[in-house]
């Protein structure tokens, strides 16, 4: 716990914790200082000068919030009129060039300049000279598209290039009111996080190419989620929307904040992932290539599977615990085999370092927690005995698999439990339909041992019946909420430990100790 | 009333180079000051009083006061030869006509603050000062007055020179430091002030070329004998560039302290063609503006300027005769600091640019009294918001002329009141 400090706003007294800045220590104790310049992954720039604020009996008497550290005893003016005016000026000048083109604006409805306007100018404009023209619809590669008239030049985008990526693509040339954001001729934005600069924007000076024009952003219901793009587990938001006559869509995934696993970003292949949970849907459930209701393919499935003797199941790294839980919980009840053999996800070297891993499955660790056996030899070899496959959204088949596992594929009697059309369910004997993540709620543990869970986002007008109801159809006994927390929290000390049965906000970070547990 | 200290070898014949330089008492001092203590040297300079010469007027002795005792950092100096400032012009003949009285000035406030590494920032402009300035310093090195053995002395100095590429804002100390250290020349937040965290994150003192160049002066003949000079709170000479409508504009370097009329009569040949006198800048385009009667109670020292509201300055004296149009002069101001704002804070990127179309459209007669109260009132919203004082430098002045001449703005206000002539006041 940080040390706290005793400091007066507006001779209010206020504890807050010592080692920040002004803005962000009220803002813990819900006192907004309007700021456009500072964010605090990028620190303090001090260019804006709508933080301003007063400091009684201070020298100087006015300073930045952004870069003024909280002390005890601080006497902050925030509502006096000489602060509620500069608040005024500072934002009559951030508009008077601004076009003011909100009907037309991506970011209108989470645009700081309205809500600052709306709290702190509220007045007519008094510009009666023509405005400063400058680049409007600037194709700045990885789908940013820039405006620099709605631009208020917080430098933003442009330390977050220097700061984070540090590749540098964005600067901001000329001087006065002709200063701009550009890029150097020929040198478009080209790394793989450009897009978060469309988040970082206070405004609609940055908007993403693949979300203009699409939502309006009052319109979209936000849904915090957990990226499925690799095992890092980022925190995001997922933004959906059923529009009249249509089906629940995502139209986007912005970055959520999280300290323990992604900070304020995500990377740009994973923000664009929600397309997957829109497109390539595996739609209806079909027995021998013929489509056929659910409810009989989950019959016959069912029957299948309890008149083979030697029965495999493959899961997915990408399942929720739970989901692998219930699935455990089938193959003990049916003496099956269970393995999590998965490669096609592994893409060597893609990591960078930072948010992108190699590993392009959510939950890998959590089929280690279980003690599910990933190895290639024993999934082959499991295969070659086995009569029956049955397969829960695992990706073997997006590579070319083995030909000696390809040739006992063409004799195998297979089920696909798929979320998307994939070559598997298309061959499979039976295909049945499954929730993807954005649609149930579940669990997931991330390559750094954080375990994270998520809520149901999506409802589709013709929901896909989630995994582990599926398992309970096929025979699984360890299927009900209560049961498979009980199971959880028996191999996650951790959890059982937490006062809550609720996994934390920032996630659950199991120690050496969770996986010992399990192994003894 | 013309004095020599400054400007002693500005006559001379090859001044600027070492050989005449020598004969004439150049690098003279420094076995005196190699003989005392750093610390010595910096109480001689406090005791003369010398004042900063780039502006403001912060006592140079002070200023190197302020830096950090003990830190395991290298101390830089920078010399500020961004003279920018609209109607100053005093620099630009020390670097040419005898640069090597700065390198002795640099030599000496390098040994006072322990400062290895001195850097001149000269405006891009300045080519054939630049010229001047890096033969001299090529002249000192291999004379041995620069480099690991200053005069043997056992003191090592490097001096480099960095041209800027033609930015006002860069006179700013901190724009200077980033326009060093290779980025755009934008001001930084203070504080850390640069005598704790300037150059590359170390200690740096930043001061102007004049005031270095004082510095043999008062070593040679100490504090007394530069105090003799002046007033007491502004003591010594300085370069005063007078032009405008006098007879005799140029530069004469006087005591601080004389009535500012006396000399724009007497050392300046005053108001030229037998012309009323209308307005007088004291110290360069940032200042406010005088009347004539104030400027009949102004002396030429900091707090004079200072008690008819206004400020010393660079010294750059302006003197404007009555056919001059105050509108006009506006827009030239304003369209000034604009184009010279470096962009960074939001008040005087938006709002200098605004300011200046105001009084354009005023000029063109599209104007309404409404926008002369908008513009007052722009230069109280501007003023002081912003992490430097380039605006301020815009704002104070347009406020002395819309206050003391707004008559002249109404007279171009297209629903003036009736009776006002749009040229009243021009013949």
């Amino acid at each position: 716990m940080a040390e706290m400090v005793k400091l007066f706003v507006n001779g209010q007294e206020v504890e807050v914790e010592s080692g920040k800045n002004l803005i962000d220590a009220l803002e813990v104790v819900g006192i907004e200082i309007p700021h456009f310049c500072y964010h605090p992954a990028l620190g303090a720039d001090g260019n804006c000068r709508m933080c301003l604020v007063g400091i009684e009996d201070g020298r100087p008497p006015l300073v930045p919030a952004c870069k003024t550290p909280v002390a005890e005893g601080l006497k902050v003016q925030l509502d006096t009129d000489k602060i509620k005016k500069i608040q005024r000026d500072v934002m009559e000048l951030e508009l008077i060039n601004h076009p003011t083109d909100c009907p037309v604006c991506d970011q209108a409805g989470e645009c700081k300049l309205q809500d600052y306007y709306m709290s702190y100018d509220h007045q007519a404009t008094r510009m009666r000279v023509p405005q400063v023209l400058k680049g409007k619809k600037l194709d700045f590669g990885c789908g940013v598209i820039h405006d620099q008239e709605r631009c208020v030049l917080c430098a933003r985008c442009v330390r977050f290039t220097r700061q984070i990526t540090k590749t540098g693509e964005l600067g901001i040339i000329n001087r006065s009111d002709e200063a701009r954001v550009t890029l150097f001729p020929g040198r478009p934005l080209n790394n793989r996080y450009a897009l978060n600069v469309v988040d970082l924007c206070p405004v609609g000076a940055m908007t993403s190419k693949d979300f203009r024009f699409k939502q309006r952003a009052w319109f979209l219901k936000r849904n915090k989620g957990i990226c499925h793009g690799c095992s890092m587990g980022c925190n995001i938001f997922i933004d959906h929307n059923r529009e009249k006559y249509k089906d629940d869509l995502i139209y986007r995934f912005r970055p959520r904040f999280n300290p323990e696993v992604n900070g304020y970003f995500i990377c740009d292949k994973g923000r664009m992932s929600y397309h997957q949970e829109n497109e390539g849907r595996l739609k209806s459930a079909r027995i021998d290539h013929e489509d056929s209701p659910l409810v009989q393919a989950l019959q016959t499935a069912r029957r299948r599977i309890e008149a083979s003797d030697k029965v495999l199941l493959l899961v997915s790294p990408n399942c929720s615990l739970e989901q692998m839980l219930a699935i455990r919980s089938l193959a003990t009840e049916k003496g099956a085999t269970i393995s999590g053999y998965s490669d096609g996800c592994i893409q060597t070297g893609d990591a960078d370092g930072y948010l992108i891993q190699d590993d392009k499955s959510a939950n890998r660790a959590g089929l280690e927690l279980l003690q599910i056996d990933t190895t290639y030899d024993f999934f082959k070899e499991s295969l070659q005995r086995a009569d029956t496959l049955v397969c829960f959204n695992n990706d073997l088949f997006f590579t070319d698999p083995d030909p000696v596992v390809a040739e006992k594929l063409k004799v195998l009697q297979t089920i696909a439990i798929s979320t998307h059309e994939t070559p598997f369910s298309r061959q499979a004997g039976i295909a049945i339909p499954a929730a993807s993540y954005s649609e149930y709620a579940g669990s997931v543990i991330n390559k750094d041992g954080v375990l994270q869970y998520f809520g149901r986002a999506v409802e589709k007008n013709v929901p896909a019946p989630e995994m582990i109801s599926i398992a309970r159809d096929l025979g699984a006994t360890l299927t009900e909420p209560e049961a498979l927390l009980h199971a959880m929290k028996r191999c996650i000390p951790a959890l059982a430990a937490a006062e809550s049965d609720q996994i934390p906000e920032r996630g659950l970070k199991l120690t050496l100790s969770e996986a010992a547990h399990v192994t003894a | 009333m013309e004095v020599k200290i400054l400007s002693a070898k500005f006559d001379i014949k090859d001044a600027h180079t070492l050989a005449v330089a020598k004969e004439h008492g150049a690098y003279a001092t420094l076995d005196a000051v190699f003989a005392m203590e750093p610390a010595a040297v910096i109480d001689q300079v406090k005791n003369s009083g010398l004042r900063g010469r780039g502006g403001a007027g912060f006592p140079a002795g002070l200023k190197w006061s302020f830096l950090p005792k003990g830190l395991n950092k290298p101390v830089y100096l920078a010399v500020n030869s961004d003279e920018s400032e609209p109607a100053t012009f005093k620099d630009r003949y020390i670097l040419t006509r005898d640069p090597h009285m700065l390198i002795e000035g640099i030599i000496i406030c390098c040994y006072a603050i322990g400062c290895h590494t001195a850097y001149i920032y000269i405006r891009g402009e300045y080519t054939t000062q630049v010229k001047a300035l890096q033969k001299a310093i090529d002249e000192a090195y291999a004379a041995g007055y620069l480099g690991d053995d200053v005069a043997g002395k056992g003191f090592q100095l490097d001096v480099t020179v960095h041209r800027g590429a033609g930015a006002y804002v860069c006179g700013e100390e901190t724009a200077l430091l980033e326009s060093v250290e290779g980025r755009k020349g934008q001001p930084r937040s203070k504080p850390p002030f640069p005598a704790v965290s300037g150059l590359y994150g170390c200690p740096t003192i930043i001061n102007n070329v004049q005031t270095i160049a004082s510095l043999p002066f008062i070593m040679q003949n100490g504090a007394e004998a530069y105090k003799a000079y002046g007033t007491e709170k502004s003591p010594g000479t300085h370069l005063f560039g007078i032009s405008g409508h006098v007879a005799k504009p140029g530069l004469y370097e006087l005591p601080l302290g004389l009535p500012l009329m006396d000399v724009i009569n007497k050392v300046a040949g005053g108001v030229w063609k037998e012309r009323k006198l209308k307005a007088v800048i004291p110290g360069g385009s940032s200042t406010p503006v005088l009347t004539p009667e104030e400027a009949e109670t102004t002396t030429l020292d900091y707090e004079s300027m200072a008690a008819h509201k206004t400020m010393f300055g660079s010294g750059g004296i302006v003197v404007l005769d009555e056919t001059v149009d105050m509108v006009q002069l506006v827009k030239n101001l304003i369209d000034f600091y604009h184009h010279e704002s470096c962009g960074q804070c939001t008040p005087c990127r938006e709002g200098l640019g605004w300011m200046l179309k105001i009084v354009k459209q005023l000029l063109r007669g599209e104007g309404t009294m409404a926008d002369i109260d908008l513009l007052v009132e722009l230069c109280d919203n501007i003023e002081m918001k912003t992490v430097c004082v380039l605006s301020a430098a815009c704002t104070m002045p347009v406020r002395s002329y819309l206050n003391k001449f707004r008559h002249e703005f109404v007279a171009y206000a297209s629903d003036r009141p009736q009776g006002i002539d749009m040229n009243q006041d021009k013949d």
